[in-house]
């Protein structure tokens, strides 16, 4: 399928948009000048002739900023693959992970995990996105199958249910612990590390590649159930292809960053503005843009304060605006449903 | 062989839809049913294109159960177009249509797809509507885009459920001369027409429904017999003779 | 008539004392809210909230005035040792209507108390209160000098000012003890300290904090001292460009020290290197809120200047705070 000048400019950046990230950092710190003559030196394998400052950089390179930089950018793909897939399956561009209470369910997991310091943090987290997920369908499942009004309906009754569990679990701790629970649950990448990197970097890369495996099937069960059925693929059996992967990445995100809002619904959109909703296109833009926009919004956070400000704020701010300016330049107009 | 189905029963919790269905629409022909409002035309079709599931009866397509047929297989012998469709993302007439090589896809569509999708878009004439966001089209337009994506699956046999309801004249006729041309090159078609005229100028063979029974064309007379008809349709039916058939009027 | 007229300025000079008297009995106590409390006499019926001044107020000898406890007093290690200073909360008898997130009004009601010490952002239960006519003592402890503030304030609550001002010269005392040697230090030798928090790695005080003062005390400086935050999440990259030479951790249930000297984003920190990770190993005897916080300086500067402390003996010096705060009610322990 030939590409557009347009996608070739989305492919293309990630790369260098990542080494770049990797010179920017709070100000005080080490600055590019540092980093540069580090790079040039470890290339020419002459001597460090300061030791010390040489540590310092790598430490600070390659055990804080580059996890961090790759976290951002794999969690960013993750939500926007996400969200995309969510919305195809469900028809709708008003959908997101958070629709059948994952992010409510992640968040309740992480809370115990929290308030009772044996249990792990991320498997809890994730486990309970998933279950949250998992119920929403159960409870929409009827002999018919699964129609995407009762998905929806069971998404909001179990995340509301999450939700009072997750207000009661914050009422009963201490306030040091309750304040841990409200932090996390605004979304943060200031704790990457290689660990966390390691932990979802798999998951994320497996759900990605089978969804990008599933990106055309999208276009066809857009049209409808029966519709989808009479060219020969079973509708549930699809939906639930896309379902299980597209949570099975958000979880994995939620659990390691917390909730970083906007990037599961409106950067889609923003995608699907720029290519046309064809998911052949969507889904790989998804991965680029995705990744982009969460590590370009990341570098800005980790740059202008010296102390950490949660991501989830930001990309409100920044995202906010920019999709008002997409939406206003009308590039694609939405029909009524 | 065509299509046979034989004692069928179809209903729902509250109430039965059909009763004990027999029929055979054969190959390369071109069936129609007839029948009022509710009669479980409709139904009959669906279920003929292995879009709801049954338990009393038999359905056998080109020799095969139906039952025993993958999504897959099923819908390269059998292709469904149905009634409307509002899709929530403005997808191209291309893109649309290509979904109707859904069957013979794993992940992306090949060459071979893409060619049958030219084709099918050239054969119903809207090669001027390729790029333009199915959305914005009319009715009429989305009829025919449909048709290209069932043209462009390439199944042995067609059913149409009323699928002129949205077409001007002009494209009426376009779509039914087209209809007449495949089923000509040995495609199998099954229709639902509402218009009993339309039915008898373009269709080989003829079924009457009502109230979930079929209850002719019987075996000696014309189907356009306006006696046959007014039982079909419960109103008083006359008939005058046009180009070897007869136009039928309700009075 | 002269008589009568005698008898009313009579009458009118000893209401004048009377009134004297009065006013020589009102207590007046401003809270860390800037209001006013006025008791006619110290109060006997003490509803407290707030687990640092419930210590005070045993350290006062004062304990039974106290009707009502925080209820995290009977969850947690805190419990052993309030258990083994009073029977009745041995044998959770003492009612706990409240504590620093939740306060049950109708709970606090029904104990009839005639003081609550409750935290000063608890606006919501405050203001249910006062509208029913207690006087609310409300707290906020951000630097040492609140901590004496609190215990001078509940010592003239309990009508035992004396004993409050002994105690807080009794740490004056503690603290100025090491401070010739502290005040000897050369700028150049000072132990950079990072302070963290249980929350996360990254959560610690600057500027405006007990934190900052436990730290200055003891000899050292704070690695973020420049931000005035009480208290913040910092940067990885910070923490690294500062590389502190201690690392002073708050009682911590999920991680000791091993934990961090073994993560890879730490190692290049002068701190882990050289293994100087240390955790506080208590809340009830290293609450940097209460009058035990010269405890935790002592163990914090022995920490930074092993050496110049070497002859601080730190089971000693808890033996004897405990038996100076609470006298000898923690014998067993």
């Amino acid at each position: 399928m030939k590409l557009s000048f347009k996608e070739m400019v989305f492919y293309i950046i990630p790369l260098p948009l990542i080494v770049a990230s990797l010179f920017v950092g709070p100000s005080n710190v080490v600055n590019a000048r540092d980093i540069f003559d580090w790079l040039t030196r470890s290339l020419s394998l002459s001597p460090a002739p300061d030791a010390q400052n040489k540590q310092m950089v790598e430490a600070i390179v390659l055990g804080v900023r580059l996890p961090r930089v790759l976290l951002a950018f794999s969690i960013g793909s993750a939500l926007t693959v996400s969200g995309n897939s969510f919305q195809a399956l469900f028809r709708n561009p008003l959908v997101s992970p958070d629709i059948l209470g994952l992010s409510s369910g992640a968040a309740f997991g992480a809370a115990i995990a929290l308030a009772f310091p044996l249990l792990p943090l991320q498997p809890m987290a994730f486990v309970f996105g998933l279950l949250a997920v998992g119920l929403s369908y159960f409870l929409a499942l009827t002999r018919k199958g699964v129609s995407t009004v009762s998905l929806i309906l069971g998404g909001i009754i179990v995340s509301g249910i999450f939700t009072a569990l997750l207000t009661m679990v914050q009422f009963l701790t201490d306030p040091f612990k309750l304040q841990t629970i409200v932090h996390w649950t605004m979304g943060n990448l200031h704790n990457a590390s290689w660990s966390k990197v390691r932990s979802s970097v798999l998951p994320i890369l497996f759900g990605i590649g089978w969804l990008f495996v599933l990106r055309w099937r999208m276009n066809v069960i857009a049209l409808g159930d029966e519709e989808t059925r009479a060219v020969g693929l079973n509708p549930e059996k699809e939906k639930l292809l896309i379902l299980i992967p597209a949570t099975f990445i958000a979880s994995a995100s939620v659990a390691v960053a917390g909730m970083i809002g906007m990037v599961g619904l409106a950067v889609p959109h923003m995608v699907r503005m720029m290519t046309g909703p064809d998911n052949t296109k969507t889904q790989p833009v998804s991965i680029a843009f995705g990744g982009t926009f969460l590590l370009i919004v990341d570098n800005f956070s980790r740059t202008i304060t010296s102390f950490e400000i949660p991501i989830g704020i930001f990309t409100t701010l920044i995202g906010g605006p920019f999709f008002i300016y997409l939406l206003k330049k009308s590039l694609m107009v939405y029909r009524e449903l | 062989m065509g299509i046979s189905v034989k004692n069928l029963d179809f209903g729902y919790a509250d109430r039965r839809v059909l009763h004990n269905i027999s029929l055979q629409a054969a190959e390369g022909r071109f069936t129609v049913i007839l029948g009022k409002n509710g009669s479980g035309k409709s139904t009959l079709i669906k279920l003929m294109a292995g879009l709801l599931p049954f338990r009393t009866g038999y359905i056998e397509v080109f020799g095969r159960d139906i039952r025993k047929l993958t999504s897959a297989e099923r819908a390269r012998l059998i292709g469904y177009l149905s009634q409307f469709h509002s899709p929530a993302f403005p997808f191209l007439v291309e893109e649309v249509v290509l979904t109707g090589r859904a069957s013979y896809v794993f992940s992306l569509p090949g060459r071979e797809d893409l060619r049958k999708t030219d084709e099918a878009i050239d054969k119903v004439g809207i090669n001027h509507l390729r790029q333009r966001p199915y959305t914005e089209l009319s009715g009429g337009e989305r009829q025919l885009v449909m048709i290209a994506r069932v043209l462009a699956q390439g199944p042995q046999m067609i059913l149409l459920d009323e699928p002129l309801s949205h077409l001007d004249l002009a494209n009426q006729a376009r779509f039914l001369a087209l209809v007449k041309n495949l089923v000509a090159k040995g495609l199998t078609v099954v229709a639902v027409l509402h218009d009993p005229n339309t039915a008898f100028f373009y269709g080989d063979d003829f079924l009457f429904m009502k109230d979930g029974f079929i209850i002719g064309p019987e075996k000696n007379k014309d189907p356009w017999d306006p006696s046959t008809l007014t039982e079909v349709y419960g109103t008083k039916i006359d008939a005058v003779p046009f180009r070897g058939r007869s136009l039928v009027i309700p009075i | 008539m002269l008589g009568v007229f005698m008898l009313f300025l009579f009458g009118f000079s000893l209401c004048q004392k009377c009134d004297a008297l009065e006013k020589k009995e009102l207590i007046t106590v401003t809270d860390f809210r800037g209001k006013q409390l006025k008791l006619e006499k110290p109060a006997t019926r003490i509803v407290c909230l707030i687990e640092s001044a419930l210590s005070g107020l045993y350290m006062l000898g004062e304990e039974g005035r106290v009707i009502g406890i925080p209820a995290n007093i009977y969850q947690g290690e805190v419990f052993q040792y309030y258990a083994a200073m009073d029977r009745r909360i041995k044998d959770r008898k003492l009612p706990s209507p409240g504590n620093w997130d939740f306060v049950n009004i109708e709970s606090v009601l029904a104990l009839k108390p005639d003081l609550v010490i409750i935290w000063s952002d608890q606006t919501e239960s405050i203001a249910a209160l006062e509208e029913r006519g207690l006087p609310v003592f409300g707290v906020f402890i951000n630097r040492k000098e609140d901590v004496y503030k609190e215990i001078i304030a509940l010592g003239m609550l309990t009508g035992n000012l004396k004993r409050a001002e002994e105690l807080v010269d009794y740490t004056k005392t503690e603290i100025g003890r090491f401070q010739e040697r502290i005040r000897s230090i050369p700028d150049a030798k000072r132990q950079s300290i990072y302070y963290m928090w249980a929350q996360g790695n990254l959560e610690t005080s600057c500027g405006n904090s007990t934190v900052n003062d436990l730290i200055e005390l003891s000899g050292g400086r704070n690695a973020c001292a420049f931000m005035p935050d009480e208290h913040l999440v910092v940067n990885m990259e910070n923490v690294i460009a500062w590389n502190p030479d201690l690392i002073v951790m708050w009682y911590n249930e999920k991680k000791n020290p091993s934990d961090i000297i073994k993560d890879p984003q730490w190692q290049t920190i002068h701190a882990v290197r050289t293994g100087r990770v240390h955790e506080l190993p208590e809340i009830f005897l290293c609450d940097l809120w209460t009058l035990k916080f010269h405890f935790v300086v002592k163990m914090v500067a022995k920490w930074a200047y092993p050496e110049l402390f070497k002859d601080i003996d730190l089971d000693k010096e808890k033996t004897t705070m405990l038996k100076k705060l609470y006298q000898n009610k923690l014998k067993e322990l």
